[in-house]
């Protein structure tokens, strides 16, 4: 019936130039129901989100909310009909305090003078009612990724949300603070909201969804109850074929000669100094929740942020990188986390990013040598498999999975001895996924070594040779991977397991 | 605050320094034409300062407060070549046209999404190039039109001085309005969180175009008051006054902590730079030092060619001071957690 339903969407399509984002797309939503929404990067589930909270109109299709047919023209007319969409991307304006921020854009206001007091008051109880007990004055600046989330949350519920979209709402968040959403989010669901929730995490999904609708290609291509939920099933719908083996098979275990040692390296902000050691061709994959400071040591590494003290040696000869030049002087690259800011310039070429840092060996005298670029990006273009029009093409309009790619052939054209790979699969689909563990397996083999800071068990598990656990800023064991469990390492990351520093340090 | 606080130390210590330098600082009719250009030049810092918070920039400020006070000549000077209508016809006029530009340079910007720059920078020519061609480059003097003694004439006599000229009445009221606006109001909340995250701002549904143009017709409406007042002072309009003032707008609403990366700053922050602007031009008319050389008394003095000189270092050193107090905190907190990760070791 469809009075059931608090929300249909029929017959969604949108087309940008070029691509059909949507295509005849139908969505139904009843109150009270956790509705995942699954795909691939570049499905169409944000489009479609996009869609619902009002900040795109679809070409063709109808919206229809309790049964009656609506047209949203913007944020606010989808809200008015108690839409909320909480961005992955947290939407916070850091120079207002926490009560500004979770009534910004309906301000408690008396002839349009804001009533601060109000608004404080009203606050306390919506922070309440997400478990965050800090104060509303405090700057949003000061919050940690977990708070900003709670409080985005608090900003729905203050515009009384009965649909609530929560794009990949854990990317960002730690253990305990997933386990307080998930607890508000049954609370949410008990008081009849529905919930659209986005995630890549089947273990969140399983165990939360009623119902999952995949998304591929920007068609709906499958529609899942609570008790037929399996990772096997979704997969298989996400990416059109069944996947069966994403990670190369392993290799025999090695005696990897030393070429890398970290010795008491102290990372600013941490509580200790660091030591470890890498082989040549090794892979150590760094595992921890976010936040426990496994980025900020390879920026320490790299030296984007100089350590406070402690050196590094590559190949028996100590230094202490202070910029990012000493680095990569010595072969060590780093690809990082946020590859849009960080890695790329995204408006440049292929080309010419990959010859950026290497940039004073592409002139002979004065002028670049543009033929030369090309050749070398070629190569890497063909080598890596990047699927573009040519090196000539703009990086900002590949795909997540091809601009990673991009970042290690900038690296690679320069040949690594040392690789940090900060999150190498974030934003990247399943497929261009198996392709880049393929590369590092290869890379690895051709006696590079890889630092790899992962936040996915099963990427750090299958790719490593020796898995250090990071928590709060120190190294809180190392594993080699034949004893290597998810939950050996789960409980190094929270906390839980013994100090287990004796092995291989 | 605390660069608003530390700004206004500053002014304490500079007037403090230039009254014992020479006591004619202190002198009430030098007091009073100080605090008078203060006035003038913060009514449009003012202005500029909102469109500065949303991360914008207004570069035709200058320009308006010419074309305003030429208008106002033009329409209502009873001198050859204008047209001798009432005051208030003029002065309505001219604010409606400041307005105007306003409105279509925050169109613009707001809708076509134009970069503030380009757009503003357009205007300022555009809007100079009238002026020129209504002056046609030349000078229109104000004569006997009462305008003259608007920035004179006031409340509160002290012998032959308004101690509250209307300039400076005119100020205090943008000063309470523009207070209530923007740390008082939706709309000012609004100001600064399309400065702090403009797709924040965006998706909390926050009318972000009609916020953004609201701040430039804001900016031109102030301009275009100043233009009212330094018309009256000057007593004749040449197609080139104010230019450069858009620059002086900027540097005294940065001096007072408004920052151009947007989100940043207070109205009190614009009205103290504003004063601090004034009081170095000030200063540098009337520093002396006097010493004894062989004998003879000599007196040292600034040649006014040092000016831009001394206003561009204040600048720099106004951000430098700011700047180098924000690195040296975050070393010692860094060095600090250094030295007990050490002792962990």
């Amino acid at each position: 019936m469809a009075e059931d339903y608090i929300l249909r969407m029929r017959g969604v399509t949108k087309r940008f130039p070029g691509v059909t984002a949507l295509e005849n797309v139908d969505l139904e939503l009843r109150s009270g129901e956790v509705l995942a929404l699954m795909g691939e990067n570049g499905a169409g589930k944000s489009t479609l989100m996009k869609i619902l909270g009002g900040a795109q109109p679809p070409d063709e299709g109808e919206l229809l909310i309790d049964g009656k047919a609506v047209e949203f023209r913007s944020v606010s007319d989808s809200r008015r009909n108690g839409i909320v969409l909480v961005h992955q991307e947290l939407m916070m304006a850091s120079n207002l305090d926490v009560a500004g921020n979770i009534f910004l854009g309906s301000e408690k206001s008396h002839w349009g003078l804001l009533n601060r007091r109000a608004m404080r008051s009203a606050s306390v109880a919506l922070l309440c009612r997400v478990g965050l007990s800090c104060s509303p004055a405090m700057l949003v600046s000061a919050l940690t990724p977990g708070q900003m989330q709670m409080v985005e949350i608090a900003k729905a519920l203050s515009h009384k949300a009965r649909i609530l979209i929560l794009d990949e709402p854990t990317s960002s968040l730690t253990l305990t603070e997933s386990e307080q959403l998930f607890k508000i989010i049954g609370d949410l669901k008990r008081d009849g909201i529905a919930i659209i929730y986005i995630s890549h995490r089947m273990k969140e999904v399983k165990r939360l969804a009623d119902r999952v609708i995949v998304l591929r290609d920007g068609k709906r291509v499958g529609e899942l109850e609570h008790d037929q939920i399996t990772q096997n099933k979704i997969v298989s719908m996400m990416v059109g074929r069944e996947l069966t083996n994403w990670y190369p098979p392993l290799r025999p275990k090695a005696n990897y000669p030393p070429i890398l040692q970290v010795n008491n390296l102290i990372v600013p902000g941490a509580p200790c100094a660091v030591s470890f050691e890498a082989g040549k061709g090794e892979i150590v994959g760094f595992a921890g929740l976010v936040g426990s400071g496994r980025t900020e040591l390879m920026q320490a590494i790299f030296g984007t942020t100089p350590s406070l003290g402690g050196t590094l040696t590559v190949d028996g000869q100590a230094f202490a990188p202070r910029r990012p030049r000493d680095a990569i002087s010595r072969g060590i690259y780093l690809a990082p986390e946020d590859r849009k800011h960080h890695g790329l310039v995204l408006p440049m070429s292929i080309a010419q990013n990959i010859s950026m840092p290497d940039i004073h060996n592409y002139k002979p005298r004065i002028w670049l040598q543009r033929g030369h670029e090309l050749v070398v990006a070629k190569k890497q273009l063909e080598s890596l498999r990047i699927k573009a029009p040519g090196v000539k093409h703009r990086v900002g309009s590949l795909s997540g999975g091809n601009q990673q790619k991009v970042v290690l052939g900038k690296w690679l054209a320069m040949r690594p001895k040392i690789l940090i790979l900060d999150e190498p699969t974030r934003g990247v689909d399943v497929g261009a996924k198996a392709e880049i563990y393929r590369e590092m397996m290869e890379l690895a083999q051709q006696g590079i070594t890889i630092l790899m800071v992962s936040s996915e068990m099963e990427e750090v598990l299958g790719m490593s040779d020796r898995i250090v656990v990071m928590r709060e800023r120190r190294m809180e064991g190392v594993l080699p991977r034949d004893q290597a469990t998810q939950e050996r390492i789960a409980a190094l990351m929270t906390g839980a397991g013994k100090i287990d520093k004796s092995i291989g340090v | 605050m605390r660069r608003e606080l530390g700004i206004f130390c500053a002014v304490v210590v500079m007037c403090g320094f230039l009254f014992w330098s020479n006591h004619d600082f202190g002198k009430a009719a030098n007091l009073l034409n100080v605090s008078r250009q203060a006035a003038m030049l913060g009514i449009f810092a003012i202005g500029s300062s909102f469109v500065i918070i949303t991360g914008g920039i207004d570069l035709s400020v200058g320009a308006i407060i010419g074309l305003t006070g030429v208008l106002i000549a033009k329409i209502s000077s009873p001198s050859v070549h204008c047209l001798n209508h009432p005051l208030w016809v003029g002065i309505s006029i001219a604010l409606g046209v400041a307005l105007l530009i306003g409105l279509i340079q925050g169109l613009l910007i707001s809708r076509l999404k134009l970069q503030p720059f380009i757009v503003t920078l357009a205007g300022m020519l555009l809007v100079r190039g009238t002026a020129q061609i209504i002056t046609h480059g030349g000078t229109l003097g104000l004569g006997t039109s009462p305008l003259i003694n608007l920035s004179t004439e006031g409340l509160f006599h002290y012998g032959y001085h308004a101690v509250l000229a209307y300039p400076m009445l005119m100020f205090i009221g943008v000063i309470i309005l523009a207070s209530y606006l923007l740390h008082g109001t939706v709309f000012g909340r609004y100001v600064f969180a399309i400065g702090g995250n403009r797709d924040a701002a965006q998706y909390s549904g926050i009318p972000v175009d009609r916020v953004e143009t609201l701040t430039y017709v804001i900016s031109a409406g102030l301009a275009g008051v100043a233009g009212i007042c330094y018309a009256s002072y000057i007593g004749q309009m040449t197609y080139y006054v104010g230019n450069g003032y858009e620059l002086n707008a900027i540097a005294a609403a940065v001096i007072g902590g408004v920052s151009l990366r947007g989100g940043e700053g207070s109205v009190l922050g614009a009205i103290i730079g504003s004063i601090m602007m004034e009081v170095i031009q000030n200063g540098i008319i009337l520093f002396k030092w006097v010493y004894h050389s062989a004998g003879h008394r000599e007196v040292f003095r600034l040649s006014s060619n040092w000016t831009y000189f001394i206003t561009g270092a204040v600048i720099l050193l106004a951000v430098l001071i700011d700047q180098l107090a924000n690195i040296l905190n975050k070393r010692k907190r860094l060095k600090r957690q250094a030295q007990i990760a050490a002792a962990k070791q």
